[in-house]
This record gives C-alpha cells, sequence and structure tokens, in this order.
C-alpha cells in the first residue's frame, strides 16, 4: 500500500513538472496560430478561437526569416564541421603522442575554458573590424576553428583508443595521419556526435558575436534576427510567436527524434571530466 | 536507455582515470613529428593571436580611457578600477550576480538531484519519456527562449498572469524583474542536471544500495548516507559549469530586462555589455571583465577545496 502511495505521487510530481517544462513550448506553438487580436484579447484561452497561418507569412514578407533561418543552418554546420576536425585532430596529439609540454599544453587547453566572453570580445572586436573581417562570415569562423571543450573532449575519448591498435597498424606500414582518419576518427564516433550537438546548439544561439561582427541582413543569422524584428516591429506579438517558433521548433524536432544521442552526449561530457 | 549511460564504467566520476596515460615510450614514429608540430603549432598560434592576446590588449586596455569611436586611447592609470569600485551600478550588479547565481545554481542543483532521484526510482515508469522532456529547455536556443518568457511575463495577456490568475507586472516591477530572470534561467537550465545526475545515479553500485536496503535504512537514509556522497564529484560538476555559465549569463537579461527597471537586473556579463558596446567605454568595460575573470577562477578554486575535487570520495 504504501508503494502504492509513493509511486502515485512520484507520478504526479513528475507529470506535473514536465506540464510546466513543457508549457512554454506549446503556449508558443498555439500562439503563433492566433491573431494578433486574440493574443491581446482580455480573455485568454490557450488554444487558437481561430486559427490563422498569417503570422508565419506576414513575418517572412517582413523579414526574410528563412534566409536567416538558412544562414544558421549553414554557419552552424560549417563551423561545427571544423571544430570536429580541429578538436580530433589536436585531441589525437594529445591523447595519443608523447611529447615534452604535453601535460602543459593541455592544462591550457583547459584554462582556455574557463576566460570569460566579456575579457576577450572588446579585443577581438577592435582585432577584427581593423582587420576588415567585419561583415563577413569569416570573422564568426575563425574565433571558432579550436574550441577547448571539443579538444577536451575529444582527448578524454581517444585516450581510450588501445595503443597497441596503433601499433598494428603502424607495422603494417600505415603512416600517422592515415591511422588518425581510419582508425582513430571511425572509433570516436560517439564523442564526435556529442560535440557535434553541443557545437551546433552554441551556434546557433549565440548572439553578442554575431551581433558585432554581421551588420546585414543577407549574412546575418537567425539568433540576431529575432532581436532585431523585436525591435522593428514591438507590437507584433503575432509575429515574435512564429519567429520564436521557426527558431525553437527545428531544432526540439531533431533533439525528440535523436533524444537518446544528445542525452547520453551530454552526460557523457560530464562523465569523463 | 540505462546501456547508454552505464555502458563505459570505467568513465564513472568515482573511478577516474589518471588524467594522461603514464610514460610508455619515447619512440617518435615517422610523420608523427610534422604531425604533431603542425597541430600544436595551430593551436598555439590561435589561442595566442585570439586568446592571450585579446586578454594582454583587454589589461593594457583597462588602464586606459578608451573609447573607439572617437579614437581615445589616453592613460589613466588606475582611474577606471577606482572608479568601479565606488560605481554603485558596478556593485548593484555584483550583488544581484551573486544573488541570481546562488538562487540559480542551488535551484539547479536541488531539482535537478529530486527530479532525478524520482525518475531513477524503481517505482517510476516512462522514465525515458521524462527524461526526453526535461531536456527539452536545455536545447533550445536562448534568444527566442527568452522572447517567449517575455512574452508569458507580459502583464495583460501573458501566459503566467493569465493562468495563475496574477497581477503582477514582473519584468517592469523591481521587486520581481530579477526573480522573473532567474525563474527563466532555472526552467532552461535544471534539465541539464537531471541528466547529470541520473547518470551519475545510474553508475552507482549497486550493492551500496542493496546493502543499505537490507541493512533497514529508510529511503531517505540511503539517499541522505549514500547517494549522496557519491554523487559530489557530479555535484561538483554542476556546481563549477554553472558558476562559469552564471558569471557570464546576459542573453536573458538583455532580452527580457536590458538590466531595468533602473538597475535591479544588471548582472555583471550584462553591465560589461551595456559598458562595451551601448556606451563604446572599452576601458572601463574591460576593468570589470578583469574582476570578472578574477572572480570565475577563485570561485571555481574555491568550489574545488570545498568538495574535495573531482575525485570526491574513492570506493
Amino acid at each position: 500500500m504504501k508503494r502504492r502511495i509513493t509511486a502515485v505521487v512520484l507520478h504526479v510530481g513528475l507529470l506535473g513538472a514536465a506540464a510546466v517544462t513543457i508549457f512554454p513550448f506549446v503556449w508558443m506553438l498555439l500562439s503563433a496560430f492566433k491573431s494578433n487580436a486574440e493574443i491581446k484579447a482580455l480573455h485568454q484561452t490557450l488554444l487558437p478561437k481561430q486559427w490563422t497561418f498569417e503570422n508565419f507569412l506576414k513575418v517572412q514578407d517582413n523579414f526574410d526569416f528563412l534566409r536567416l533561418f538558412g544562414n544558421s543552418v549553414l554557419l552552424s554546420t560549417v563551423i561545427t564541421a571544423i571544430v570536429i576536425y580541429t578538436s580530433c585532430l589536436a585531441g589525437f596529439v594529445l591523447a595519443k603522442y608523447e611529447f615534452r609540454g604535453r601535460g602543459l599544453l593541455f592544462g591550457f587547453v583547459l584554462a582556455t575554458m574557463m576566460v570569460p566572453w566579456a575579457v576577450t570580445i572588446i579585443p577581438r572586436y577592435t582585432m577584427f573590424s581593423a582587420a576588415g573581417l567585419q561583415g563577413t562570415w569569416a570573422s564568426l569562423i575563425i574565433p571558432a576553428a579550436f574550441s577547448g571543450f571539443g579538444i577536451f573532449l575529444m582527448r578524454q575519448s581517444m585516450d581510450g583508443v588501445s595503443d597497441s591498435l596503433l601499433e598494428a597498424a603502424r607495422i603494417d606500414g600505415a603512416s600517422e595521419i592515415h591511422i588518425f582518419h581510419r582508425i582513430v576518427l571511425p572509433m570516436s564516433t560517439n564523442a564526435i556526435s556529442a560535440l557535434a550537438i553541443f557545437q551546433f546548439l552554441w551556434v546557433w544561439e549565440d548572439y553578442l558575436w554575431p551581433y558585432l561582427m554581421i551588420n546585414s541582413d543577407e549574412l546575418q543569422v537567425l539568433a540576431v534576427g529575432l532581436t532585431t524584428f523585436s525591435g522593428r516591429y514591438t507590437t507584433d506579438h503575432g509575429g515574435l510567436f512564429a519567429a520564436t517558433t521557426i527558431s525553437i521548433l527545428p531544432v526540439v524536432a531533431v533533439y525528440v527524434i535523436f533524444q537518446r544521442r544528445f542525452i547520453a552526449g551530454a552526460a557523457s561530457a560530464a562523465v569523463k571530466g | 536507455m540505462t546501456a547508454v549511460l552505464t555502458s563505459r564504467p570505467a568513465d564513472t566520476p568515482g573511478v577516474r582515470r589518471p588524467l594522461l596515460t603514464p610514460r610508455r615510450r619515447r619512440r617518435t614514429y615517422p610523420g608523427e613529428r610534422t604531425l604533431r608540430i603542425g597541430v600544436v603549432g595551430a593551436l598555439l598560434a590561435f589561442n595566442l593571436v585570439l586568446l592571450v592576446v585579446p586578454i594582454g590588449i583587454a589589461a593594457v586596455g583597462s588602464f586606459h580611457r578608451w573609447n573607439p569611436l572617437n579614437g581615445t586611447f589616453d592613460y589613466l592609470g588606475l582611474q577606471n578600477y577606482v572608479t568601479l569600485v565606488t560605481d554603485p551600478v558596478f556593485w548593484r550588479a555584483t550583488i544581484n550576480t551573486g544573488v541570481f547565481g546562488v538562487v540559480v545554481i542551488a535551484a539547479r542543483v536541488a531539482l535537478g538531484l529530486a527530479v532525478a532521484y524520482a525518475i531513477f526510482s524503481r517505482l517510476t515508469r516512462w522514465k525515458s519519456f521524462f527524461r526526453m522532456v526535461f531536456y527539452m529547455p536545455v536545447v533550445a536556443p536562448l534568444v527566442a527562449v527568452a522572447y517567449v518568457w517575455r512574452l508569458m511575463y507580459q502583464p495583460q495577456a501573458g501566459a503566467i498572469n493569465t493562468f495563475l490568475g496574477l497581477d503582477v507586472n514582473w519584468l517592469m516591477n523591481s521587486t520581481w524583474a530579477l526573480p522573473a530572470v532567474m525563474l527563466m534561467t532555472i526552467w532552461k537550465d535544471f534539465g541539464y542536471a537531471v541528466v547529470l545526475f541520473l547518470a551519475g545515479l545510474y553508475s552507482l553500485p549497486d550493492n551500496a544500495l542493496e546493502a543499505a536496503a537490507v541493512d533497514g535504512a529508510s529511503t531517505w537514509q540511503r539517499f541522505r548516507w549514500i547517494v549522496l556522497p557519491l554523487l559530489r564529484p557530479m555535484t561538483l560538476f554542476v556546481v563549477v559549469t554553472s558558476i562559469l555559465a552564471y558569471l557570464q549569463t546576459f542573453v536573458q537579461v538583455l532580452v527580457l530586462t536590458k538590466g531595468g527597471p533602473g538597475t535591479a537586473t544588471y548582472l555583471l556579463s550584462y553591465l560589461i555589455y551595456d559598458k562595451a558596446f551601448v556606451t563604446y567605454d572599452f576601458g572601463y568595460a574591460s576593468a570589470i571583465a578583469f574582476v570578472l575573470m578574477t572572480a570565475t577562477v577563485l570561485l571555481t578554486i574555491v568550489s574545488f577545496g570545498i568538495t574535495g575535487g573531482w575525485r570526491g570520495i574513492r570506493r
């Protein structure tokens, strides 16, 4: 009997917490299909009284969200690919080669993760402006090329690749770069997918740096576009609901499909620390 | 589900591998030198140009009156730091950051532990569903999520007032604005702690819990005296990563309140953004940034000290 009560309490509590957690998403999604009049009405309902698609169409007319969306997808993909490759290379070198200063270098990589963005962003801003890179994607890609977190994650993962396997390949005449590409990389897919997810999300939601660097609508990313839209059309709440839906929903959908990978990746990043 | 999280017993936080593999050989393979020097060189060059040099510039800049718009760069000595000590907004931001950090981290750890333990319970069904839901806000992009919350906090038609029957102008009220920003942050981030604590729980040795149950320990006793100490390394990880994250929090402030009303929701990182890219006082912003970095390093060291490092207890 006591177990029964405990079980009921547990499930009621968890379901309640789950409802609260999911509510903002549901509310956003449903509100995106309400007219502006209904959104601001005194009497509020959760479900739209009259479903409308007008917010999405209007928002696209006023503001090219599809382009921003495409930019964010492309930029996140490019940066994620670069970060994966550089992290794997550096992780491999740090895990599998012995050289003087290796421990120091790894400590340095860890330390880079502790530097707040607030310290480096001002000098970086002046440096990139002076170099004439403002207004180009190069300014967004270059500072993201190496990731302390990525190197840390890949080094921890590649440390587990057995040395005798690499020795065997060497005896067979495989070059180091071949070993890296053909043996170590394929053995690290779990860590790579964890890194890919994190890195993609970080680029996707990064706001300040693209805001400072990119000044044209053609090259802008979604996160900055949202703030521009909200500043320009302050009263268009329906449009803002539609715009946030465009930004959030695809990410959450991908997450729901691959949730196991997401969660295992999140846990592994910590558990390996 | 558990297989994913527990398939690598050697990686559990309690059982640490040595940080680096012990020295076994000194032989250099053909082709190793080129690869190694290339990679290490690129890594060092990158960090030199984009991290070390910027930190140096910021350090020098913090002793200058530095405004890129009119090109000023005049030596001020310690003036920026003196201004900082006497600036009420800086102290307000420091207190706010402290309150924000303590409350959000405490809530994140407490909620994360409670929810993870509830999901972990043998009585609970639909475990992966719950885990999936609680992690959802973590993956949602922050800027967009902050806008959704801004709409939820709307006084007239916002979801919170409407569905809870309240009448509070959350973001314009100096008492409620900071708690509102904190609540959004807790909602966004607690799921990460849930997933981490769950991973920690699944890597606990079964026999410890069973032995305690056989000895007649109550659920609470088992939690307090066995689970909690064993989860200490994971708790430390959550706390340290949270400290690093919350000292840098700024997007939700920018979207929700812009630091207002008045200075009620200024956090240190938002203040730096404000000084740097709204008033273009780069020198003063750099001075605050250095204080922030010092605080980050000190707090990290202190939390390692309190909780006894990653290793926690050995088993």
